[in-house]
């Protein structure tokens, strides 16, 4: 029973660890990060497998005292590496891995680091599968459970403790495992909590790099940081300065600024800004705000209203009823504490407002898209389903017959961002049943934004008369209006080229859809199955594009997707090199090694798969990625959990296991089917409700894919001991090669796919089942011959 | 003693030739990195190639000096690649009865760059110790003519206005109203937009008639686009 507490511990630790390393390195570098976290901890649990493998029998002589020593090292590292790593002289800045090649080795540096507590956790974790091989069902319960726990723990945590202090609470487990593996060696446990309890009361600061927005805004005169808030999104801070002021795209006409009263930064990273009340007018001098030029506009819905400039803007033009949606507490918290009861606010995400209640709108407002400058390359794979088609449907079901919806995008090098914006909101249109989407679209552009303006209703002549004036007024050029002539649309504002507005009028016309295949980057509408608005490489392309650019400005198009995919390459051949070298070690040749490659692999990529998109497909369901990931993860850990302790009634039986896989493979092919439908025509009902159908759904597949890994490993513990920890480490390697791979086919191909692929990836496990079956039926043959033949002489 | 008088001796007889090292680097720089990328106006191309651009930059980074890239110079800043900094005087078109105001001095380096090729140089920066050390560096190499003044550019310099040519070297989301007001009729401004890790333009802003025109220029980057 202690050794499943332990392991149950432990397995809560490292869980937890991963993701507050996860949000530390989010904080003080970029969160593209969190991949490196994913691969480091791989390496961890890779290299334990190839040690476990060589030093088995070794290992295993000194059990009790190696778990020991393993998981208080896992412990006492997991406080103090967060710290080392950031030391002055460790410190790495990712920015100036372009220019300083020292950083590269500083990188490196703290990869190592980082990789120490998850190999000394990883390796007492293997260890205590090889040992108890014969109990595996229990002890994978209790890795699953733990596992599943830390992830509650740490999603908790992380909304009322800085990174570092999870870290430190989170060492304390692995301690109390190692306690409970020896409670009479307890002298080293108070030593270790000593040791942790310093890094508690003496944390090192978290060291920004400077090229952060939040490091470089701090350096402006007169500029401190008012408020700071650990939240579900990160961390939240606010600052005040009087340098700072606001005004995206302002018209050359204009006279002044807005002065900025308050900016918010989420881990860092520029979030937005509360602007002085008297000095918000000046959004009048921007594209934004084409929408109430054209009509006056009463009840208006913003959508992620973040700091709460959109509602600013629609205060100063007169809006009666403003309705804000914001999916972050903290930041709607912000808001109303600027506005009061004057608005009615709502803590959802906008998806999830837009599929309840019948309320009509004369305007729903969505955040600019593309960050400023141009490329979202570090968001792209980020879902965004507020820019699906199906999320511009849901607003334009809302709008009153003389509404509007309204977004805008910066004009970014190369054009991609406005033209997917375009390319959703005729798709959407088309789909509505509108013959010409012309005209029920205005677009204008400043010197560095484009907004664009569509109607319920087919733009009148009078508000077609208003949009020309405003342009000239700004000094703003019309880029899409009913009549439009060509000589209008770069008067004030030239381009490099005027190739966009042949783009734009490509994509208003019926033959669109091959401008999509022609153009270099994708800018298909996004979907609810495919939800990366800002995903728009072409892997096809990049050789194209490396020759027209050059090749070092690729990473600034798609920086996000080809870490991914950089990631998912050297991950892969990182575990090619972890599964084989333990094979060229031992000189196996056994041929059931090609078997529990197939099954343990299968396994791995169809549970991780499986993980991935229900995740995915509940974010938009639950409202948030952190109560998707919260109720996946529980959910789908505690019937895996359940289900693996049951585990040894199909060891015994070959063809219960088999039966096992069916029913895997089946309820995966039936929720490629009808999952979507399900949690689209539910979406509308109260959290607990969603909860519980998401419990039903998930249940049932949860307990049947908790069975196979136990079930192989304890086979493979009867008639391959020594493959065991190999088999744990294919595992292992495939389960973290399929988070990237995952990312990269719902990218590419969509959720349904993966689904689909999970499903292929538990039916191959079926093959190596089967020959099992026919090798242990063949085996048992022999035996039944063997016996008659000694009874015959007998 | 003796040791001290040799070292004495080997840096008085190498600083000659780690200079003439420099001046062949930054030789090449300019045949292979501006003029060969288009870069023609012979003043401009006498200015890169007599600034010493290796003393804008930290000693821990001075190796990349004369590289096609820009170069970090602390507090989140870079000096900007070499091309870069040429195509933008090249576009402002510096006369020598020139005023100029450049917005973000930096290191310096751009301010250095005009100070040959026009009558004088207002420039600004909001980041104190980064101004301090711009104007100690620009005062001991003899920029007499360039003036550094400490503070938020936003405002430019109301007291040396109108210029004829204004270069800002800061990314911005808009184009300050100030900095328009202070451009002299018909005059020229050259601004990049965008933000790091991100795509950047370059933006030349023109006002005739008292209105304001633009017109997208070059895509740039933290690496530049190197556009065939």
């Amino acid at each position: 029973m202690r050794v499943l507490w332990s392991i149950g511990l432990l397995s809560a630790a490292i869980i937890a660890f991963q993701l507050a390393l996860m949000q530390q390195l989010s904080i003080v570098q970029w969160y593209h990060f969190a991949y490196m976290v994913i691969s480091v901890a791989l390496l961890g649990f890779g290299s334990a497998g190839t040690v476990l493998s060589i030093f088995r029998k070794k290992l295993l002589t000194h059990l009790s005292s190696c778990l020991y020593w393993l998981m208080m090292g896992a412990g006492v590292s997991m406080a103090l590496v967060t710290s080392i790593a950031q030391a002055p002289a460790i410190r790495f800045d990712s920015y100036l891995l372009f220019t300083d090649m020292r950083q590269a080795g500083l990188l490196l540096l703290s990869y190592l680091l980082f990789f120490i507590p998850f190999f000394l956790g990883a390796l007492a974790i293997g260890l205590l599968f090889v040992a108890y091989a014969d109990r595996i069902g229990k002890i994978y319960f209790a890795n699953l459970a733990g596992s599943g726990i830390g992830g509650i723990l740490a999603l908790a945590g992380v909304s009322r403790l800085s990174p570092q202090q999870l870290t430190t609470v989170m060492a304390i487990l692995p301690v109390l495992a190692a306690w409970l593996i020896l409670p009479r060696r307890v002298i080293w446990v108070p030593a270790a909590i000593v040791i942790i309890g310093m890094k508690w009361m003496y944390p090192s600061p978290l060291v920004l790099s400077q090229y952060k927005d939040l490091s470089k805004t701090l350096l402006l005169p007169g500029s401190k940081i008012t408020m700071e808030k650990n939240s579900p999104y990160g961390l939240i801070q606010t600052l005040t300065s009087p340098a700072l002021r606001y005004a995206p795209g302002l018209s050359l006409t204009a006279t002044n600024t807005a002065t900025v009263q308050q900016a918010a930064f989420v881990n860092g990273d520029w979030f937005g800004v509360v602007l002085k009340p008297d000095t918000s007018f000046i959004l009048n001098y921007t594209t934004f705000a084409l929408p109430y030029v054209i009509a006056q506009r009463k009840e208006v819905l913003i959508l992620r209203a973040g700091t709460g400039v959109d509602i600013q803007q629609a205060r100063s033009k007169g809006a009666e009823h403003i309705t804000a949606v914001e999916p972050n507490a903290a930041m709607l918290a912000l808001l109303k504490n600027e506005w009061g009861d004057s608005i009615s606010t709502h803590a959802l995400e906008p998806r999830t407002f837009l599929s309840t209640g019948n309320e009509e709108y004369d305007l729903i407002t969505l955040p600019i898209v593309g960050s400023f400058g141009g490329s979202a390359g570090l968001y792209a794979l980020q879902e965004q389903f507020l820019l699906t088609r199906e999320a511009f449907l849901e607003m334009w079901i809302k709008l009153h017959y003389t509404g509007a919806i309204s977004v805008s995008a910066w004009m970014d090098y190369p054009l991609r961002n406005p033209l997917k914006l375009l390319a959703t909101i005729t798709d959407m249109l088309y789909a509505a049943g509108v013959a010409d989407p012309r005209e029920h679209i205005a677009a204008i552009r400043s010197w560095g934004t484009i907004t664009f303006t569509v109607t319920r209703s087919p733009l009148a002549t009078k508000e077609i008369a208003r949009v020309r004036q405003f342009c000239t007024d700004m000094q703003f050029d019309p880029a899409i209006l009913p009549g439009l002539q060509p000589a209008e649309r770069a008067q004030y504002n030239q381009l490099e080229d005027t190739l966009f507005f042949h783009y734009i009028d490509r994509i208003l016309s019926p033959d669109r859809n091959s401008f999509y295949d022609e153009y270099d980057f994708n800018i298909r509408p996004a979907t609810d199955n495919q939800p990366y608005f800002s995903q728009f490489i072409k892997l096809s392309r990049l050789p194209r594009l490396a020759n027209f650019f050059g090749k070092r400005s690729l990473p600034f198009f798609e920086l996000g997707y080809l870490l991914v995919v950089a990631t998912f390459v050297q991950i892969s051949l990182l575990s090619f090199i972890l599964i084989i070298l333990p094979l060229f070690r031992k000189g196996w040749k056994s041929a059931a090694l090609p078997g529990i490659l197939v099954y343990f692999s299968g396994i791995g990529i169809g549970y991780m798969f499986v993980e991935i998109v229900l995740i995915q497909r509940c974010i938009l369901y639950l409202g948030t990625p952190v109560y998707a990931a919260a109720a996946v993860i529980t959910s789908l850990l505690t019937f895996s959990g359940i289900g693996s302790y049951v585990s040894s009634y199909f060891t015994r039986a070959q063809k219960r296991l088999q039966l096992v896989i069916g029913g895997i493979v089946g309820l995966l092919l039936c929720y490629a089917v009808v999952l979507s439908p399900v949690l689209q025509n539910t979406m509308h009902l109260p959290l607990p409700f969603k909860a519980f159908i998401l419990l039903l759904l998930i249940a049932p597949l949860a307990f049947l894919m908790g069975i196979p890994f136990p079930a192989g490993l304890s086979y493979v513990a009867t008639t391959e001991a020594a493959a065991v920890p190999w088999a744990w480490g294919v595992n292992g390697c495939l389960s973290v090669i399929s988070t990237g791979l995952a990312s990269i086919i719902a990218v590419e191909l969509g959720f349904s796919w993966v689904m689909i692929l999970a499903a292929s990836a538990y039916g191959l496990v079926i093959l190596p089942l089967l020959f099992a079956s026919g090798q242990s039926s063949s085996r048992s043959g022999q035996t039944a011959v063997r016996r008659n033949v000694y009874r015959g002489h007998k | 003693m003796q040791v001290t008088t040799a070292i004495l001796t080997l840096l008085l007889t190498t600083a000659p030739f780690q200079e003439d090292a420099y001046r062949e680097r930054r030789n090449a720089m300019v045949k292979q990195q501006i003029e060969k990328e288009g870069v023609r106006s012979p003043t401009v191309l006498a200015a890169m190639r007599s600034v010493q651009r290796h003393l804008f930059i930290p000693e821990s980074m001075r190796s990349y000096a004369y590289s096609d890239r820009p170069v970090p110079i602390g507090y989140g800043q870079t000096i900007s690649q070499p091309y870069i900094v040429a195509y933008m005087t090249q576009v402002i078109d510096p006369q020598p009865d020139f005023r100029v105001l450049e917005i973000g001095t930096g290191s310096g380096y751009q301010a250095a760059i005009l100070a040959g090729m026009v009558k004088a140089v207002y420039t600004i920066e909001i980041v104190r110790p980064l101004g301090q050390s711009a104007t100690e560096r620009l005062q001991q190499l003899g920029y007499n003519n360039v003036s550094v003044k400490i503070d938020d550019g936003y405002h430019g310099w109301k007291e040396h206005a109108p210029f004829d040519a204004i270069v800002v070297t800061a990314a911005t989301a808009y184009i300050p109203p100030p900095l328009l007001d202070q451009l002299r009729e018909n005059g020229k401004m050259i601004i990049p937009v965008g933000s790091p890790f991100q795509t950047q333009w370059l933006m030349l802003v023109t006002k005739k008639d008292g209105k304001a025109t633009t017109k997208r220029l070059l895509p740039v980057s933290f690496v530049p686009f190197t556009r065939k």
